[in-house]
């Protein structure tokens, strides 16, 4: 899998390409409009994740030109700018996916994942984790065998902790994975605390060993030696 | 009222007094001319009647002597008044008397003349009539010119107006219409110079925010993305993490604030200005789907009286309104509470069970405004800048110890 990263600001960029490359994905970065036009003319790209505010041109020109050169890449915006006009803009070109900033690189991440599988298995794959596993195309949960019922945030919670197996989830991450704009996040750990506590109770219950661990005062990750 | 009415009003309202003194005016001249003349007359016939008398030494004929008292004297002719009674329509009616003596065969004899005068209530009606016409014609009239030259003075005037009621900010500027009139041609100028400074001054803050907004979250997003990484990268076991959570949160808890204080500029701004009809049921659908699980992970029981209420506003905006509302009702709530939404064409009401709030309730809608649990957010301030945006009337009240109740009256 290809990836090209672009964004102007150099630490970002760095901060980007080496969580991508952690979860084992070919990375390309550029940092100017006309860097990144060059690469998308001369190589494909599975996913190329590109920021709107650029030196030399703008990002949504970029996505223009890739949708015409190979319309099959996957398109993700990162933007600092939460303007409705942009993201409309950036969605009706073709993008896949919009991100503001600053956004968590679990939260990146998991969007790389789910573009990837819509792309690549049209709309179907399951991800597992030891007993337990997703089928993303179905929305469904199956662990040690049976098939356990979870509630809209308990499955994107599930699925936000399968797609960063490596990665301890801050609790404000989770939170603005669940809700997005719509909660502040200091009045929702309440919340993300009994939607982990029902998923834990609900995944134990079929037999299996709970693969959530507490991270003292910072979040949750999955166990490293689950299974 | 219009400038023209008020115009025709207050003159009308001016004309009174001097509908009233020219009446009193009129009335008294035409009396006094009428008294003149009788004057004029008697005295004129006491002369015919006097020379005659010397001459001949008898009254003439052909007279108009209404009595003769003998044996009375006057050294001077005197005029009087009286009324008399008018035998045909049984009616007092005014006469001018002259009294004078003549010597005749060595007795005095006091001649009456008398002439009916012009009654009081004849010239009063008189008088009316000829004011009240005089009026009528001096307003037609006036109306008629004062409508031309209004219309033809003014029409800068109203035409500046109708342009500025139109312009909306972000839009090219009017161009004034070219007047010869100096105070017209001043606001104008001085239309023009503050339309243009208000411009700049909303591009420039937009600008700013945007710049303001740009640079400051790409920078938080590199913060975060390496304190992420660390977080990740330090031993659980050694406990310091505490430090680099605490960096996280200040970064996330800031990104987020800026993000609310750039909704609320962009707001008072008036970025968001594609008004719709929206119809708000909808909206309040989707949010409390949004908040469904929370709601249900909480135990709230939610009432909902849904009346078909459309209100034309920005989409964007109802639904911020409609999130912040529901998200409060939410947020502040009790485990096993209640929120009771009511919306109707005319208002929406939201009430939920919380806890008690102390001090003034009106302190929650300004922005950062402490409660019980520190920091009670911005959301309600968001609420209420679009509220004064439209001109909703927001109110806040408890109602029993601790059910706090939004309401939004549309207009």
């Amino acid at each position: 899998m290809k990836i090209l990263i672009v964004e102007d600001n150099t630490q970002l960029l760095e901060a980007i390409r080496e969580t991508l490359v952690g979860e084992h994905y070919v990375c390309e970065t550029a940092e100017k409009y006309t860097a990144a036009s060059e690469k998308i003319h001369m190589h494909n790209y599975d996913v190329m994740v590109v920021d709107i505010n650029l030196p030399g041109g703008s990002g949504l020109k970029l996505i223009r030109e890739i949708k015409g050169i190979n319309p099959a890449t996957g398109i993700i915006i990162i933007s600092a700018r939460n303007s409705l006009d942009h993201k409309i803009e950036g969605l009706e070109l073709g993008a896949d996916d919009y991100l503001t900033k600053p956004f968590d690189m679990a939260e990146l991440v998991v969007r790389v994942k789910a573009l990837l599988r819509r792309r690549s298995f049209s709309g179907t794959s399951t991800v597992t984790f030891g007993d337990i596993s997703i089928d993303t195309g179905r929305r469904e949960v199956t662990a040690g065998g049976t098939k356990v019922d979870l509630t809209k945030s308990e499955y994107n919670i599930l699925l936000f902790f399968f797609s960063n197996p490596n990665r301890v989830l801050t609790r404000e991450s989770i939170a603005e994975h669940i809700w997005g704009d719509n909660m502040d996040l200091a009045d929702s750990f309440d919340f993300i605390y009994s939607h982990i506590r029902n998923l834990r109770k609900k995944l134990t219950a079929t037999g299996v060993d709970d693969p959530i661990k507490v991270v003292y005062g910072i979040g949750y990750r999955l166990k490293r030696d689950y299974n | 009222m219009k400038l023209i009415k008020r115009t025709y009003f207050l003159t009308a309202l001016w004309l009174l007094p001097v509908m009233f003194i020219g009446s009193v005016f009129c009335f008294y001249m035409i009396e006094y001319i009428a008294y003149e003349e009788t004057d004029e007359f008697l005295t004129y016939e006491m002369e015919r009647l006097l020379d005659y008398h010397k001459t001949n030494g008898n009254l003439p004929d052909y007279h108009k002597v209404s009595n003769i008292i003998p044996g009375l004297r006057y050294d001077k002719p005197v005029f009087k008044d009286t009324l008399l009674l008018e035998t045909g329509d049984n009616e007092m009616v005014p006469y001018r008397m002259l009294y004078f003596t003549i010597h005749h065969k060595g007795r005095d004899f006091t001649i009456v003349l008398s002439h009916l005068l012009l009654g009081k209530d004849d010239v009063a009606q008189g008088t009316a009539l000829i004011i009240f016409g005089l009026m009528f014609l001096v307003s037609a009239f006036l109306v008629l010119i004062v409508n031309h030259v209004t219309r033809k003075i003014w029409a800068p005037f109203y035409q500046s107006l109708n342009q500025l009621t139109q312009f909306k900010i972000g839009n090219p500027l009017p161009q004034f219409p070219k007047t010869t009139i100096e105070e017209f041609e001043t606001l104008n100028a001085t239309l023009a110079a503050l339309l243009k400074k208000i411009t700049n001054d909303y591009q420039h803050n937009k600008e700013f925010n945007e710049n303001a907004s740009h640079e400051l979250q790409t920078h938080l997003a590199v913060i975060r993305s390496n304190t992420e990484k660390l977080l990740n990268k330090i031993p659980e076991s050694t406990g310091k993490a505490s430090e680099l959570q605490t960096i996280y949160s200040a970064s996330t808890r800031l990104s987020q604030v800026q993000r609310s204080l750039l909704l609320l500029s962009k707001i008072s701004n008036g970025e968001y200005s594609k008004d719709v009809n929206v119809d708000m049921r909808q909206i309040l659908f989707q949010s409390l789907s949004t908040f469904s699980e929370t709601i249900e992970l909480r135990g709230i029981t939610v009432k909902k009286d849904f009346q078909p209420c459309e209100i034309y506003m920005d989409a964007g905006l109802a639904e911020i309104l409609i999130n912040n509302l529901v998200k409060n009702a939410v947020k502040h709530n009790v485990q096993d509470g209640f929120i009771s939404i009511k919306l109707t064409a005319s208002s929406l009401e939201t009430e939920n069970s919380g806890l008690p709030i102390q001090g003034d309730p009106g302190r929650m809608f300004r922005r950062f405004a402490k409660g019980n649990n520190g920091n009670s957010g911005i959301g309600l301030a968001i609420v209420d800048q679009i509220c004064e945006l439209y001109g909703f009337v927001l109110s806040y009240e408890v109602s029993g110890t601790s059910n706090h109740k939004i309401t939004i009256r549309w207009r």
